[in-house]
């Protein structure tokens, strides 16, 4: 397997080099859009950001690894993040995450045998006023209660494999 | 560069300091101890671990030494109630998640956290063991080195050598918080020649040398300086060996000792592990071809063969040999009226040397070879002439032939049998001067003294020189 960045990303990212003093700055945006690309970061892709940024593939992967946001394995269609961290915490987010984990039948980190969900834990999603929380893909979903998340995970699967 | 040197106050104490040096460093060197983890001399300041914090007179909180600039007139305290509790409560967070299996480490006795709890540590701790998080234990991380994660204190030494010194990048630290554990990208080794240097700098049982594992505690060990004969650099080198009941005499390791000059702090996994080919396959016994004979017996007939025979002689020196031993060669050779050579190119490994360290030049003295003024180009040799080989790893090829060996021949290379053999003893068990590539002399001690000494090179030649002969002496000192 190898990686090629998209003409149009690699537009986008010449143009974002240009605004910064050092190649280095990009680590981030690279990743965002090898992600983007693959669904997850490949070591290809990881070794493209390195070649890019000029860091080395081991500083890329302990970037890529820091942010729970990177994922390194492919994904199901849907990546469920569910906050894990104080205020979610206090409002029952252990109760939303077994929930998930008995309906799914997975644990945190692996996907349905058919490829629709992937169970995630992330930090603070920066909406504790509503905990508790879940990011589906890019979509935050507020309030989570077991029956609201039975609701939310019927209408996904109803739309099958297309997003 | 340096400019004046400064005074300020550490524990009440007015000292004269290098303002250009950060604080840690500087005070290290004048002897004070202080607890560090990051910081490293050849690695510098990272700045990441937080236990060499100092306190500073009109700065509220204790800062980290290793990242503090000298500011003349400063009043430092690294002593004291309240610097030690700081300590002891950064200890507590290191240990959190400790495995405190120090009895089964191969870094107890020489572990920087082990030290400082010690010295500092709340001794009861107040996590239950059973709470404690787990984390992998020995992974083979490649090049001959484990990492345990539950010992490791992040200090990132292992990283910052690999990226900044063999800048070969194979490490990093991956994940985040407490979480965060040191690794290989997936799949991938430490795969540079230089890599065992991180079982040194790691303070702690987390990074260490597959070949000593388990193999003997170090408080057993004593220490030799001496040089790594593994090639031209000449490495200083300190060997650790012991002598444990039921055993002889026997080195464990090789590590890297502090010269500037040479090596810095660092040396080369080949030279670290040659420590086997000391005390391995040696050859212990006199051989007429393939006949046993006593050690008088053998000596004997040397000396018959030496002043009977017509033959012209050559004698082929290894150019790894001490200057002392080289020079008494040349004293034998003007003896017996020999040619005496120590033909170097046998030696040549370009596959062997890189931009650092190692050199393609493998014999450890052939500096000091050329500055005795010994030849060394390869003499055109047949039967007519009677070769004295002194452990030369090309001088078996002519029938008519002593050889003087510290190992057993290799049975694999085709070797024309000698009509003498003597062992002598490897370099490890008898002591010298080497000079290295870049003209370093060095001395190396005698490191092991066995139960079955085989007789060293001296040894063997005192039996056939003239006492009298003070051009030895002259030689050696010319050339040094
Ligand atoms: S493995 Fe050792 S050297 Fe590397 S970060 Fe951990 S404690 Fe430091
Ligand atoms: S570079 Fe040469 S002298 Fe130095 S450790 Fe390696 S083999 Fe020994
Ligand atoms: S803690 Fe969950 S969104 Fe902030
Ligand atoms: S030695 Fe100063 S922070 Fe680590």
């Amino acid at each position: 397997m190898s990686f090629t960045w998209t003409s149009a990303h690699r537009a986008e990212l010449d143009a974002l080099k240009e605004r910064y003093p050092s190649p280095k700055a990009l680590v981030l945006p690279a990743l965002w859009k090898v992600q983007e690309q693959e669904g997850f970061l490949s070591l290809e892709g990881i070794e493209a950001v390195a070649e890019l940024t000029g860091y080395s593939k081991a500083e890329v992967y302990g970037v890529a690894t820091f942010y729970t946001m990177f994922h390194l394995q492919p994904q199901g269609t849907y990546t469920l993040q569910v906050c894990k961290t104080l205020s979610c915490a206090l409002n029952g987010q252990g109760t939303i995450l077994d929930h998930l984990k008995e309906r799914l039948g997975i644990e945190v980190g692996e996907t349905t045998p058919d490829g629709q969900f992937t169970l995630t834990q992330v930090e603070c999603l920066g909406s504790c006023g509503t905990a508790p929380v879940m990011q589906v893909n890019d979509t935050l979903h507020e309030h989570l209660t077991p029956e609201s998340v039975d609701t939310l995970l019927d209408t996904l699967s109803d739309k099958g494999g297309s997003l | 560069m340096s400019t004046q040197s400064v005074t300020i106050t550490v524990d009440g104490t007015p000292i004269e300091v290098n303002p250009d040096r950060m604080l840690l460093p500087e005070l290290l060197d004048k002897g004070f101890s202080i607890p560090h983890f990051c910081y490293q001399e050849s690695l510098g300041s990272d700045g990441n671990c937080r236990m060499c914090m100092v306190e500073i007179a009109g700065k509220k909180r204790p800062q980290i030494s290793c990242d503090t600039p000298i500011v003349a007139g400063m009043e430092v305290r690294t002593r004291g109630e309240s610097i030690e509790k700081v300590r002891r409560d950064i200890l507590e967070l290191e240990l959190i998640n400790h495995p405190v299996d120090c009895p089964i480490c191969d870094q107890a006795g020489e572990c920087s956290l082990q030290d400082y709890y010690m010295e500092y540590g709340l001794y009861q701790g107040k996590v239950d063991k059973k709470e404690k998080h787990h984390f992998d234990k020995h992974i083979d991380l490649g090049a001959n080195v484990l990492h345990d994660q539950e010992r490791c204190v992040l200090c990132q030494r292992c990283v910052r050598f690999c990226r900044d010194v063999t800048h070969t990048d194979e490490l990093c630290v991956a994940g985040r918080g407490d979480h965060s554990y040191i690794t290989t990208i997936p799949g991938e080794t430490l795969h540079n020649a230089y890599a065992m240097n991180v079982t040194d700098l790691c303070p702690v049982g987390a990074l260490t040398s597959k070949d000593f594992r388990f193999q003997q505690r170090v408080w057993f060990l004593a220490t030799s300086p001496s040089v790594c004969h593994g090639c031209a650099k000449g490495c200083a080198i300190d060997i650790d060996h012991a002598k444990s009941k039921y055993h002889d005499d026997t080195i464990y390791r090789f590590r890297p000792r502090k010269n500037p000059e040479i090596n810095g702090e660092f040396i080369c996994d080949a030279g670290r592990l040659s420590y086997k080919e000391t005390q391995t396959y040696l050859l212990r016994t006199c051989l007429a071809k393939e006949e046993i004979l006593a050690d008088a017996e053998a000596l004997d007939r040397m000396k018959a063969i030496l002043t009977e025979d017509e033959y012209p002689i050559v004698v082929l020196a290894d150019a790894n040999l001490y200057t002392e031993e080289l020079a008494a060669l040349q004293a034998f050779a003007r003896t017996f009226h020999a040619q005496l050579y120590a033909p170097l190119e046998a030696y040549h490994d370009p596959a062997f040397g890189d931009d650092w360290l190692k050199s393609s030049q493998r014999a450890a003295n052939a500096e000091g070879v050329k500055r005795l003024g010994i030849a060394t180009e390869m003499p055109t040799l047949n039967d007519n002439t009677l070769v004295i080989n002194v452990n030369h790893p090309d001088g078996h090829r002519t029938a008519n032939r002593i050889d003087l060996l510290t190992h057993r021949p290799d049975e694999n290379t085709e070797r024309v049998p000698a009509r003498l053999t003597l062992p002598i003893a490897p370099w490890v068990r008898s002591s010298g001067h080497l000079i290295n590539e870049d003209g370093i002399e060095q001395y190396c001690e005698q490191v092991l003294r066995r139960n079955d000494p085989t007789p060293t090179l001296l040894e063997r030649l005192a039996h056939f020189l003239d006492k009298g002969d003070d051009t030895i002496l002259d030689n050696m000192e010319t050339a040094l």
